[in-house]
């Protein structure tokens, strides 16, 4: 075990972070499991193709605001007209809603795109540099730097902005809330909107650092709840310190028995950490 | 007493007539006829444990692909004879259900599907990489030893009508009810003395062996089994959606789903696989939508209601309406089988 396998999981712990950061914001302030998540994630990687190889732009980092915009503007509705009120009828409906958008959405890649593997050309894909001594990949390093930002800026949003308290009363208590003149669906949807933006983000770097098909998703949602397991729910700096675990544990796993096991390895700890703790490892006492 | 035997009567008598008639099918009817079957047993296996229990599934996958794999395996490696093979394939999806219940069993609701899911996506992941069992390309079964055509369509229906006879029985028991009673409110059914955990655990173990035995007939039916097919979530989806589409917890709706959603869908759209899952997907969106009751429950009552909202300016203010809404509610309630 050198350090730069132990580098490699820590920084792509960011870019898990930046995944679990949306499905444990939509799980905290809806009360939904959203397993479309994974879709709006390689969604944003297929923005983002179309913008790279058809429009021919070589900075696929460059596409990221672009991405984030698109997708939260088809996930407002999304949930503003379809979702919300799926909230309000039944206990499983929304899940199972989202099961149906998720599989819908891969159908429509696979139309688009086929079912080839795809990836966003770009220059800092494979180059590498030097931290602290340590060999590292680029993108990794964007990816990382990115998770830690986004991390902050939805800290920064949901404790400091008025709209942040407003996001804050409606996950506490929605009636209260709404009785108080908070406007509950337009909170409900701008949140999910904010996750769906921070979701094209990380396609965007997946797209970079890795190739993606139609079925990507699957296993990134579940890397996602994995995050949202492990760190509990409604805790930005655990689902930070979750990401980078998740990271480190399935790059020590990849050098002990071989690339073909990383995913199997997430849905393990996911399983275990759902069954054990349902609370949360790194959640010391409910809010 | 009669009033409660007839369903299992008229069960019991489908299946030996159509047991009985698989000599005279044509094969490509043979064939369509296993598929629908393995449906149809995979949808009521969902149902007992989605529609009766409250426990939503995204995991039939993992269980139809340990059947079929349990079969493949041993018909290759050991050589015993299809019957033990199909017995090992129920055993060993029930095995596994109980392995994965003492974690499983402590999830609720969405914890619970969410659960399931990783599970399914877990198991294909590790027989892709499980270089003995064939790996992603999967095995062949030893032709000579899997049965096939009308005595393979024969298995097919007794596993259906298994699958059935536990619906109905579900739908009739005591055991049935306490079900119920923890699917429409846990905390008050463990109150009143039901042992919760017992039940769960029972109903996903049925549920499991089932899907196990599909699975067993599947690959009897593949002969080639691979982790791309059986265990490609679309087990998973389609066990959701034809119980859904139908209704679930009802007797008759995952029978009524199989067929909208195999026709419908699958069938129809044979040659463009990606319109048929785009329409699989909006599908179950606009049904838990608009009608997340699902297609039978609306047949049952849909003409009653209708014949109410006629008959309504009838109800002259002689006649007592709250008698009359009374009556017609046990009605329905009685022929929601």
């Amino acid at each position: 075990m050198t350090w730069d396998v132990l580098a490699a999981g820590v920084l792509a712990g960011g870019l898990y972070a930046l995944i679990g950061l949306g499905v444990s914001l939509v799980f905290g302030v809806l009360g939904l499991m959203n397993l479309a998540h994974g879709e709006l994630v390689i969604g944003g990687a297929y923005l983002a193709l179309l913008v790279v190889v058809d429009q021919g732009w070589d900075h696929p980092l460059a596409v990221l605001p672009l991405a984030a915009l698109a997708m939260a503007l088809i996930a407002y509705p999304l949930q503003r007209y379809l979702l919300t009120p799926l909230l309000r009828s039944s206990k499983t409906a929304p899940l199972v809603a989202t099961f149906g958008l998720s599989l819908l959405a891969q159908a429509l890649f696979q139309g688009a795109y086929g079912i080839h593997p795809q990836s966003l050309p770009s220059s800092y894909a494979t180059s590498g540099l030097t931290l602290f001594g340590v060999r590292v990949q680029t993108i990794y390093v964007i990816a990382f730097a990115l998770g830690l930002a986004m991390c902050a800026a939805t800290w920064l949003l949901l404790t400091k902005t008025r709209a942040g308290s407003a996001v804050r009363a409606a996950s506490a208590d929605p009636r209260t809330a709404a009785i108080l003149g908070i406007n509950v669906n337009t909170v409900y949807a701008m949140t999910f909107a904010w996750a769906a933006a921070l979701a094209a983000m990380a396609g965007v770097i997946t797209g970079v650092a890795q190739s993606f098909t139609p079925t990507s998703g699957l296993p990134l949602v579940l890397t996602g709840f994995a995050v949202m397991a492990l760190s509990g729910i409604g805790s930005i700096g655990g689902v930070l310190i979750a990401g980078i675990a998740l990271g480190l544990l399935q790059s020590v796993s990849v050098g002990l028995f071989g690339g073909g096991w990383q995913d199997v390895v997430v849905y393990v700890v996911f399983f275990l950490a759902l069954a054990i703790r349902p609370q949360g490892v790194f959640r010391r006492s409910a809010h | 007493m009669i009033r409660r035997l007839w369903p299992a009567a008229l069960l019991a008598l489908i299946t030996v007539c159509i047991f009985a008639a698989a000599p005279a099918i044509s094969l490509g009817n043979l064939n369509l006829g296993v598929t629908l079957l393995c449906y149809l047993a995979i949808a009521q296996a969902w149902n007992v444990l989605g529609g009766y229990s409250g426990q939503v599934s995204l995991g039939a996958a993992a269980f139809v692909s340990t059947g079929a794999y349990t079969t493949a395996l041993l018909l290759i490696h050991t050589g015993i004879a299809w019957p033990l093979a199909l017995a090992g394939a129920g055993a060993s999806a029930a095995l596994l259900a109980a392995l994965l219940a003492v974690p499983l069993l402590r999830l609720h609701g969405d914890y619970f599907a969410v659960g399931t899911l990783a599970i399914s996506i877990a198991i294909q992941a590790l027989i892709s990489n499980w270089q003995w069992a064939g790996g992603a390309s999967g095995l062949t079964l030893p032709i000579s030893a899997v049965p096939s055509g009308a005595k393979l369509f024969q298995i097919a229906v007794l596993i259906a009508a298994i699958a059935m006879a536990v619906i109905l029985y579900v739908r009739q028991s005591a055991f049935g009810l306490r079900l119920a009673a923890i699917r429409d409110n846990e905390p008050a059914a463990a109150g009143l003395g039901v042992w919760v955990t017992g039940h769960r655990l029972a109903v996903l173990l049925i549920s499991s062996a089932v899907t196990g035995f599909a699975g067993a007939v599947i690959a009897f039916q593949f002969l080639v089994v691979s982790p791309d097919q059986v265990a490609s979530l679309s087990w998973s989806l389609n066990a959701l959606l034809m119980s859904i589409v139908g209704g679930a917890g009802t007797v008759m709706g995952p029978v009524l789903g199989v067929f909208i959603v195999y026709y419908g869908l699958t069938y129809a759209l044979q040659d463009q696989q990606t319109l048929s899952q785009v329409l699989e997907g909006v599908l179950l969106v606009v049904i838990v939508r608009f009608a997340p009751q699902g297609v039978w429950p609306l047949l049952c009552t849909g003409p009653r209601r209708l014949l109410r909202m006629s008959r309504r300016p009838e109800t002259g203010p002689g006649v007592p309406a709250a008698a009359d809404t009374a009556a017609l509610a046990e009605v329905e309630s009685a022929d929601l089988v």
